[in-house]
């Protein structure tokens, strides 16, 4: 089934493109690499769009060291037949440049912009050419995922530059919101288009949190310490991160991961998504101002975060992935707690849905709010639940089983109320079918070892990797290298391309309503914005000592004694 | 409407109050709690197998005394992940339960040992390289690699020469830091 799949898209390319298809292979059962011309890819994404396959996220590969030029390699996902999709034009060092797909799927733009910054290959045509991932004062020329650019460059101070500004519509004027993002205290900044209260239109300038992990997995780290920094990538859902990044490194070099291993794995992410839908309901409580429902849900969230601390070592980042399965067990004498905490908690978000089913002071702030369509939602290639709310059928988990839910069948949630409301209720939904599966998977755990043993992992192959994270589904792309690390390594997090939604959502809405329709993603801005580097800003930043700030601290107080007139 | 509010009120009141004691009285983490590591120096046998593993460079490793191993742990860059404990084959690393560790003195977050390592019975030296570390198959990030030691200088962008330095630098096994 999965290799006809394979085969019938390979042979529709090759009809379509001609010469153009360079080669295509079979990378993995579920993987197919499709090489073309790069003056075929806009030809190449028409079909990839005409067979009803989802755009993904782009990677672009420095391979001058392995004797070509750079990869762009867009990732496609067909979702029917299970199948991921990789369409990989070569483009040579000497002319970097290759056509843009964002004209033909709106939801390339970020990931084009991206590669343009880090990779240095210019998407011509692209509507936005503007920097996405680099700070402002970047210097022209360096991009920092080439691999001839040190980990730890830092590029000298720069004078006198000034953002790219979006000017702003005629006889509109300009909010600024950021750039800490007031409610989430997330790295972010929208500039809102306003025309009185309402919202005409919006610019996002965000990445300022880049912290090089990509880099740092393909050139200082090793196989087995990047799940350890894949965890940090997200301070909520960081086991999807590293379960992500374990199974693009295992299916790229054939590691068949034991059973129980998966099982584990299935209800780690199970107690993830519960405890992070709890927080999520908590802070939408929180933006629209109804504090209760944040006390509440934080309360009935607070036992999960205990349970995981017994089961893993510590409440957030468990440390229980590795390449290969798991590190600790889940022991008999844990399953009568772990089952506990779950009735505990089925009970008490059951009573918190019912209570505010029908609370019309929620349903006047949400209802309607946020707006999604469906074909919107399609084009601008969002996920998780904001992509599920808007009736686009999607869940990583079906649509690519991973781990266990090859067994144990998620149910997919979904609505097609197209709003805030409605991003509320799938994930309610999605809630109690997650405490349904760590039951089932607690109740059918085989028995066996939690790691598999393997040699040495390969150079040269390509392993591509998606979970449904509480926020929608990431993508880990890991093409290995000979020494000891992934050559590359390209995480996109769920807020990518919801985040690019974003523009659409809050047009025509009250500044009121932003705040709520920007949280109702789910949006974690740190997860986004992975990449590089260090703001040369760090040039002038002084470190003061002690008695440098306590000297300060006094001269601040004399001065407002004199100013405030003798305040103590 | 009502009845929603009065359901939330009732929650609430149900819910009581759950604000912990803590830190008037003590709050102790459940046992396999991954938190301060405490290191067993009678035990080490100074083979660097946990320097290796450690993703965040905790441990540096020096040999620049005769018979002498010195092992360096800088705690304050411990992430708690457990790898060290994990592969440590003499069991001398353990996590214990302590997760306060916050402190104004950074060598609270310090803990160095010294391991007598084998001489050779004739000069009375300790064995020169290969050692079983040197011979540890695994390669990456080392704290105490050039690149990573305090006030390194940063390479240049461009020069094609940086590939090349960083891929002609040895791959393999623990280098030592001399003094
Ligand atoms: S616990 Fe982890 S981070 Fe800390 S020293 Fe051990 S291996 Fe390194
Ligand atoms: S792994 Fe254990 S025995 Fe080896 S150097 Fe580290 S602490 Fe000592």
């Amino acid at each position: 089934m999965i290799a006809t799949a394979a085969a019938e898209t390979a042979t529709l390319l090759r009809s379509r493109l001609g010469a153009g298809v360079l080669g295509a292979r079979e990378m993995d059962p579920d993987l197919l690499w499709a090489s073309v011309d790069r003056s075929c890819v806009r030809e190449a994404t028409t079909v990839m769009k005409e067979i009803g396959s989802r755009y993904l996220v782009t990677v672009g590969i420095d391979e001058r060291p392995l004797g070509g030029g750079y990869g762009i390699v867009h990732l496609f996902s067909l979702d029917a037949e299970h199948l991921f999709i990789a369409v990989d034009c070569p483009v040579s060092a000497g002319d970097p440049r290759i056509d843009s797909i964002t004209p033909l799927i709106p939801g390339a733009s970020w990931a084009e912009r991206e590669f343009r910054d880090m990779i240095g290959v210019e998407p011509e045509g692209h509507p936005d050419p503007k920097r996405l991932v680099l700070p402002d004062d970047w210097p022209e020329g360096v991009h920092p995922l080439r691999r001839d650019v040190a980990y730890n460059y830092r590029p000298p101070s720069v004078e006198g530059f000034a953002p790219e500004l979006v000017k702003p519509p005629r006889g509109s004027s300009v909010l600024p919101v950021g750039p800490f993002f007031p409610v989430l205290e997330e790295p972010a900044r929208f500039r809102l288009f306003v025309e009185g209260e309402t919202v005409v239109g919006c610019d996002y300038r965000g990445f300022y949190n880049h912290r090089g992990i990509e880099k740092l997995g393909d050139s200082v780290l090793t196989w087995d310490r990047i799940p350890f920094l894949a965890e940090r990538i997200c301070g909520i859902c960081g086991f999807i991160h590293s379960t992500c990044y374990c199974q693009a490194v295992e299916k790229a070099a054939d590691i068949e991961v034991p059973r129980r291993a998966a099982y584990i794995r299935t209800v780690m992410l199970e107690l993830e998504r519960i405890h992070s839908h709890l927080l999520w309901l908590g802070i939408a409580g929180h933006i629209l101002g109804f504090d209760t429902v944040l006390m509440q849900t934080w309360r009935i969230r607070e036992p999960v975060m205990w349970l995981t601390e017994e089961i893993s070592g510590n409440r957030k980042t468990y440390g229980m992935n590795l390449v290969g399965g798991v590190r600790r067990d889940i022991t008999d004498a844990q399953l009568p707690r772990i089952l506990d905490v779950l009735k505990t908690v089925e009970k008490e978000a059951l009573a918190v849905r019912k209570a505010i089913a029908d609370d019309s002071t929620l349903h006047a702030r949400t209802v309607g709010v946020g707006p999604l369509s469906t074909w919107w939602a399609k084009e601008i290639c969002a996920v998780g639940p904001p992509a599920r709310a808007s009736n686009v059928l999607i869940d990583a988990r079906i649509d690519h089983p991973y781990a266990a839910y090859d067994d144990l069948k998620p149910r997919l949630c979904s609505s097609d109320g197209c709003d805030v409301w409605a991003r509320v209720i799938v994930r309610l939904d999605e809630l109690e079918d997650s405490i349904r599966l760590v039951r089932e998977a607690l109740a059918n755990l085989p028995a066996g070892a939690v790691r598999a043993e393997f040699d040495e992992i390969p150079g040269g192959r390509v392993g591509v990797s998606a979970v449904e994270a509480p926020r929608g589904e990431a993508i880990h792309f890991v093409m290995t290298g000979g020494e000891n690390r992934p050559y590359r390594w390209r995480v996109r997090a769920p807020t990518f391309p919801n985040l690019q939604a974003v523009p659409a959502m809050i047009r025509g809405q009250s500044i009121a309503d932003v705040p709520i329709s920007i949280g109702s993603l789910d949006p974690c801005f740190s997860c986004t914005e992975r990449m590089e580097t260090v703001s040369v800003a760090d040039g002038s930043r002084r470190i003061y000592t002690l008695q440098e700030l306590q000297a300060l601290a006094q001269s601040a107080r004399a001065r407002r004694g004199n100013g405030d007139g003798g305040a103590p | 409407m009502l009845l929603s509010k009065l359901r939330e009120a009732l929650i609430c009141v149900q819910a009581g109050r759950v604000t912990l004691p803590y830190p008037y009285a003590p709050h102790d983490p459940p046992p396999g709690f991954r938190g301060k590591l405490a290191l067993d120096a009678d035990r080490c046998i100074g083979c660097g197998g946990c320097a290796a593993v450690c993703p965040s460079g905790v441990i540096l490793i020096r040999d620049d005394k005769p018979m002498v191993r010195t092992l360096h742990f800088a705690l304050a860059r411990c992430t708690y992940c457990g790898r060290c404990s994990d592969v440590c084959p003499e069991g001398a690393l353990s996590h214990t339960l302590q997760f306060e560790t916050a402190t104004n003195t950074i060598d609270d977050l310090v803990m160095t040992i010294d391991v007598f390592m084998g001489p050779c019975q004739r000069c009375g030296r300790c064995f020169p390289p290969p050692t079983a570390m040197d011979q540890l198959p695994i390669r990456g990030f080392r704290m105490d690699s050039e690149c990573c030691r305090v006030g390194a200088d940063m390479p240049a962008p461009d020069a094609a020469a940086t590939w090349a330095a960083a891929h002609s630098a040895p791959p393999g096994g623990v280098r030592t830091l001399t003094p």
